[in-house]
């Protein structure tokens, strides 16, 4: 029973930061209908990111956040901008393929930039132990869990309480609708794909203490990222959150229960189950 | 132009290939073209023509690869048979995988194919009794073949040369067949718009099946003479997303549903991986990426096409 | 026999009905007019029949044989072809190419289909557009290349999806002379269409459908002097 609750609590701490990955994922494919392949790569660089001010400036990586965030936004923007907008029309696998060639450029530049070492943070409140319940609990990883609710918060809070948020959801449900409303689509586009790019940024950045990162890490993050959308419907975000959690717990109790070698495998099977017989996800909200 | 100038010009040109030098260097990189080609030209069947992006085609690379030499290692069975009995296998394997997958569309089915190779690759990987689990498959000696009275001894690199080109010449072979054939029809239809396929009378999943099936053939193929010819193969080797994403690139770079397409986009590939591979470690694929998302952007349908496009431009003026 | 009999088909969406208790038959030489106000549930009623949508309940007979949740492409096979509401063409392929890949299911050869196709093509007056882009071609051709795809499927039957949405008075004209050139040969439709005129000067029979249920059906004349049928367009706000 220890053991259960030890593992569930760990899962739900995970997948709640998987979820933030796939909150941006989803909204970008919501508002553009594009899978971005190259997603897992802007956790990576929000991870490095962290990673590189602690480092060098000895930035708390969680106050490091106050950077990174806002950083990865006008990344993502000058992305959308700059090499996504043209290749939108072309259809949603010429942008499916063209991601994949991003996700191999920005991964690969890293690996020449800067190995392809496995790096930690080791923060001094990192392992100081704490047992609430008698369950361990990572610090790091309980504040992630903490800062990750308050930013898909204040994202849902965003979306449903400002103009730009309302527009964003407008030209979610119906693009052409939207821009006869006056929306200028272009620039919601821009903005959503600067938001999808912040949570994945911050994702990265809330994760860097917790796990390894190294280059290429945006490969498996970006898989995990598909099964979660899957489950959760691709487009919903509280699909994409129930999936993220769902994903974390399943994961962890899996690597207990069933096998550690396996563990990444009861994901895919989850997530082909899925695909098969709800489509449109568990929660039937999702675009299939 | 007689219908047979083209393929015979081509089968000369690949015989007389590696004649032109005796260093062993060079052959390594035409069997390095040859063999990138069967990959494009397996994945363009598949996602040019019919359309549906696999991002997991690794999947049969890697059950070639392993039927080969475990038949080889395990049964004693001559890896000729078993170079083809890794395209049946490969084949075989596809089609449960293609009832499952295509139920999905477009971005969907190009996830799921990621699962499915991930999945795999896991059981490969931790299925240790068969597989050997990470430490992978280790061939030290091929016998020596006698074909048509001749002492085929695979020491060298020149047979493993011909061999390829053999099956790069299928693989053309087939890629034309079928681009002329009521199936290349029925993929284009696939491809274009599902439901006006449905509307015409088209199976469009056993359409796609049929695809994924011809295509795993020739990728399982080519497992195993990569198996064959590397003499050591792992689950992280030939099951990798690298080299799914690979044949995406030659696929995609050399021009999308071309027969001759695939050339182009492996002699790119080979050449951007041997200038850059020896600079920098991996700094290959930093320049696979930037390639792929230049040729999308400015050349939609490849090297090849916008050739052929403009050959055809220049024949109407 | 009747060539085609359709007895108390109805699809559910969640809780929503579609279409419920649609009862009806076609007779070979038969056009029959399915009309209702915007969301009456016509183009579910033609998914349903023709496999794009599985129903939940009813059953669908072509000359007697069921063919109740057979996959579109099987029906397609036995006779029944559709057209598209929004138009559906292959439009990155020729006009011939379209044509031809639908020859294909009679044909297996690739120059009997071509021929085939051109045949067709010549039927419909879009010879010379041939060998361009389907995309390239104007709505009311796009409407005629959807046709002639079905023709090369060599129907029994044709659903057409509001075959003059969109086109202009002479255009309509073009599309209703049509339609009965293909019942003189052979050839039994169904044809959903808002426009009334064409409608009342085609139909050899009127089926109205309202709210997925069906509420009339007869000759066009006595349909429209049915009292419900009146509440159910002036309901909506149409005449």
């Amino acid at each position: 029973m220890q053991m259960f609750l030890q593992s569930l609590v760990s899962g739900v701490l995970t997948g709640t930061l998987y979820a933030m990955i796939a909150v941006g994922l989803t909204i970008v494919f919501g508002v553009m209908r594009i899978i971005n392949m190259a997603h897992g790569e802007m956790v990576m660089l929000g991870m490095f990111g962290a990673y590189w001010s602690y480092s060098l400036l000895h930035l708390d990586p969680f106050l490091s956040l106050l950077l990174w965030m806002p950083a990865m936004f006008l990344f993502g923007m000058v992305v959308y901008r700059f090499l996504l907008r043209k290749i939108i029309p072309g259809g949603e696998l010429n942008s499916l393929l063209y991601t994949a060639g991003l996700s191999l450029l920005i991964a690969n530049l890293a690996l020449f930039l800067w190995t392809g070492d496995y790096r930690n943070i080791n923060l001094p409140y990192g392992m100081l132990p704490a047992r609430p319940f008698g369950i361990s609990v990572s610090i790091p990883l309980a504040i992630a869990f903490g800062l990750a609710l308050a930013i898909t918060s204040l994202l849902s809070l965003f979306l449903s309480r400002t103009d730009t948020g309302r527009a964003i959801r407008a030209t979610a449900q119906n693009p052409e609708a939207a821009a006869l409303m006056g929306i200028e689509v272009g620039r919601i586009d821009m903005i959503t794909f600067g938001l999808g790019t912040a949570l994945a940024g911050a994702s990265g950045v809330l994760l860097a203490p917790s796990l390894y990162l190294y280059p290429t890490v945006g490969e498996i993050l970006i898989v995990k990222c598909f099964v979660i959308v899957v489950l959760g419907g691709l487009g919903s975000i509280p699909g994409a959150i129930a999936g993220g959690v769902l994903l974390g717990i399943v994961e962890s109790l899996g690597s207990v229960y069933v096998s550690v070698a396996y563990k990444d495998g009861i994901g895919f099977v989850l997530f082909l189950l899925v695909l098969l017989f709800r489509p449109k996800g568990l929660f039937g909200v999702g675009r299939a | 132009m007689p219908r047979f100038t083209l393929p015979a010009l081509l089968a000369a040109a690949l015989i007389a290939a590696p004649l032109l030098s005796t260093h062993s260097f060079v052959h390594h990189l035409l069997i390095m073209v040859l063999f990138s080609t069967l990959l494009g030209l397996s994945w363009n069947l598949l996602g040019g023509f019919a359309g549906q992006v696999s991002f997991g085609h690794s999947a049969f690379l890697g059950l070639g690869a392993y039927s080969t030499l475990l038949l080889y290692l395990k049964l004693g069975l001559s890896p000729w048979f078993g170079l083809l009995a890794g395209g049946a296998v490969a084949m075989a394997v596809a089609v449960p995988i293609g009832l499952i997958c295509f139920r999905l569309r477009g971005p969907y089915f190009s996830l799921a194919t990621l699962a499915v190779a991930e999945i795999i690759r896991l059981v490969a990987l931790n299925w240790d009794d068969l597989t050997a689990g990470p430490q992978g498959l280790i061939i030290t000696h091929l016998p020596a073949t006698s074909i048509l009275g001749q002492t085929v001894n695979w020491e060298s690199k020149l047979p493993f040369y011909y061999l390829i080109a053999v099956l790069a010449l299928l693989g053309m072979g087939l890629t034309h067949l079928v681009a002329r054939s009521r199936l290349g029809a029925y993929l284009l239809a696939v491809r274009e718009d599902l439901e006006s396929a449905e509307a015409v009378g088209i199976d469009t999943v056993r359409t796609r099946v049929l695809a994924l099936a011809l295509s795993a053939l020739l990728v399982g193929l080519a497992g195993g003479f990569y198996g064959l010819y590397f003499r050591y193969i792992d689950p992280d080797a030939v099951f990798s997303v690298a080299l799914s994403v690979e044949m995406v690139f030659i696929a995609v770079v050399g021009g999308i549903a071309t027969t001759a397409g695939p050339i182009v986009g492996a002699i790119v590939l080979v050449g951007i991986s041997e200038t850059f591979r020896t600079q920098f470690q991996s700094g290959h694929l930093i320049f696979y990426g930037l390639f792929m998302m230049l040729v999308i952007r400015y050349l939609p349908d490849g090297i090849w096409g916008r050739v052929r496009l403009a050959l055809k431009q220049a024949r109407e003026r | 026999m009747a060539l085609l009999e359709v007895t108390d088909l109805g699809k559910n969406f969640g809780g929503l009905r579609a279409v419920s208790g649609l009862s009806f038959s076609l007779e070979a030489d038969e056009i029959l007019g399915l009309i209702g106000p915007n969301g009456a549930g016509k183009t579910t009623a033609f998914n349903l029949m023709a496999g794009f949508i599985p129903p939940s309940s009813g059953e669908v007979r072509l000359a007697g044989r069921n063919i109740t949740g057979l996959k579109p492409h099987a029906i397609v096979k036995l006779g029944v072809a559709r057209t598209f509401q929004v138009v559906k063409p292959f439009r990155k392929l020729s006009v011939l190419e379209n044509v031809t890949l639908a020859a294909f299911l009679h044909c297996r050869r690739r120059d009997e289909a071509m021929a085939e196709a051109r045949r067709i093509l010549a039927l419909l007056d879009l010879t010379d557009k041939a060998e361009g882009a389907a995309s390239d071609l104007t709505l009311a051709q796009q409407k005629r290349l959807e046709i002639a795809r079905c023709l090369a499927t060599r129907p029994k039957i044709l659903f057409l999806d509001e075959p003059m949405g969109g086109l202009n008075a002479t255009e309509v004209e073009a599309a209703c002379d049509l339609v009965l050139r293909l019942r003189r040969d052979g050839i039994a439709v169904i044809l959903v269409e808002h426009h009334m005129q064409a409608i009342m000067r085609i139909s050899d029979r009127v089926l109205v459908l309202h709210h997925g249920v069906p509420i009339a059906d007869g000759r066009p004349e006595a349909v429209v002097r049915n009292p419900e049928v009146i509440r159910a367009y002036l309901g909506e706000g149409k005449t």
